[in-house]
């Protein structure tokens, strides 16, 4: 029994991620159409309430958004954009980055959002 | 008596190892409790690529659903309320499978409106949308 005991615990300590609270406060809005996300060959953009980017946590001004998108196309061919955003984001930030995103051939995309239960909630929090 | 320095003895050693079982389980619990395996979930959508021919579409083939800043919707140039876009689709879906959603939300709405609406035409198995940015 302490065998097994050991082996689960070393299974739970190396597959543990302890949530820290620090980084981008972002509230990601829910869905019911959710899907399981890939982890390969994903780049992680976030959006924060008021509209800043951050691509795979790197903060992107405006105007290097372009060159940065158009640089990971290009290195990792079939990528897949996961959208981070807030749900209190203004759409211009997210149309934004979706413009340039299909200027750079990035046609792969996936908003992340928690998964809501059929039926529950009537909209989006505000 | 006094032992002379540097010298030392050692009598016989056991080591206590029962303990250590209780110990494991007890990490085991809290490594348990406090897991989160992270799984993203999020909603797929391919964009049209650079390079893609643009369609022309008969205006009667389309039907635009306008999110507005304000967090109301209109369908069809007819108000809704939000949670309403899904039965509204799927009814048109029945009739014209073919139809192509253009959800043009307000660049100053939310992310979330947008997503909520988004979810719903998911919902509604509407597989033709067209995401648009509007003023």
């Amino acid at each position: 029994m302490g065998d097994i005991a050991f082996l689960l615990l070393i299974f739970f300590m190396a597959t543990t991620i302890l949530k820290t609270e620090e980084g981008i406060d972002v509230r990601l809005p829910q869905a019911e159409t959710a899907e399981k996300q890939k982890k390969e060959n994903v780049l992680e953009v976030w959006i924060d309430r008021t509209g800043r980017v951050w691509i795979d946590e790197r903060f992107v001004a405006g105007e290097q958004l372009r060159a940065v998108l158009a640089g990971e196309s290009a290195r990792k061919p079939g990528l897949v954009v996961a959208f981070n955003a807030d749900e209190r984001a203004p759409y211009r930030a997210v149309s934004t980055v979706l413009d340039e995103l299909k200027a750079a051939n990035a046609v792969h995309v996936s908003f992340t959002s928690e998964t809501r239960r059929r039926g529950g909630g009537a909209g989006p929090n505000r | 008596m006094k032992r002379p320095r540097g010298k030392f003895t050692l009598g016989p050693c056991e080591f206590q190892a029962a303990s250590m079982a209780d110990l494991g389980f007890l990490l085991l619990v809290f490594f348990i409790v406090t897991t989160a395996f992270a799984i993203e979930q999020g909603i797929p959508l391919v964009l049209p690529g650079r390079g893609r021919v643009i369609a022309k579409l008969k205006p009667s083939d389309v039907l635009e659903i306008r999110a507005h800043a304000d967090g109301s919707v209109d369908a069809a140039g007819v108000r809704v309320p939000p949670n309403a876009v899904r039965r509204l689709v799927e009814s048109r879906l029945a009739r014209d499978p073919d139809v192509v959603v253009v959800l043009a939300t307000d660049s100053d709405a939310s992310y979330g409106d947008m997503i909520h609406i988004l979810d719903q035409l998911k919902l509604a198995h509407c597989r033709r949308i067209s995401l648009r940015s509007s003023e």
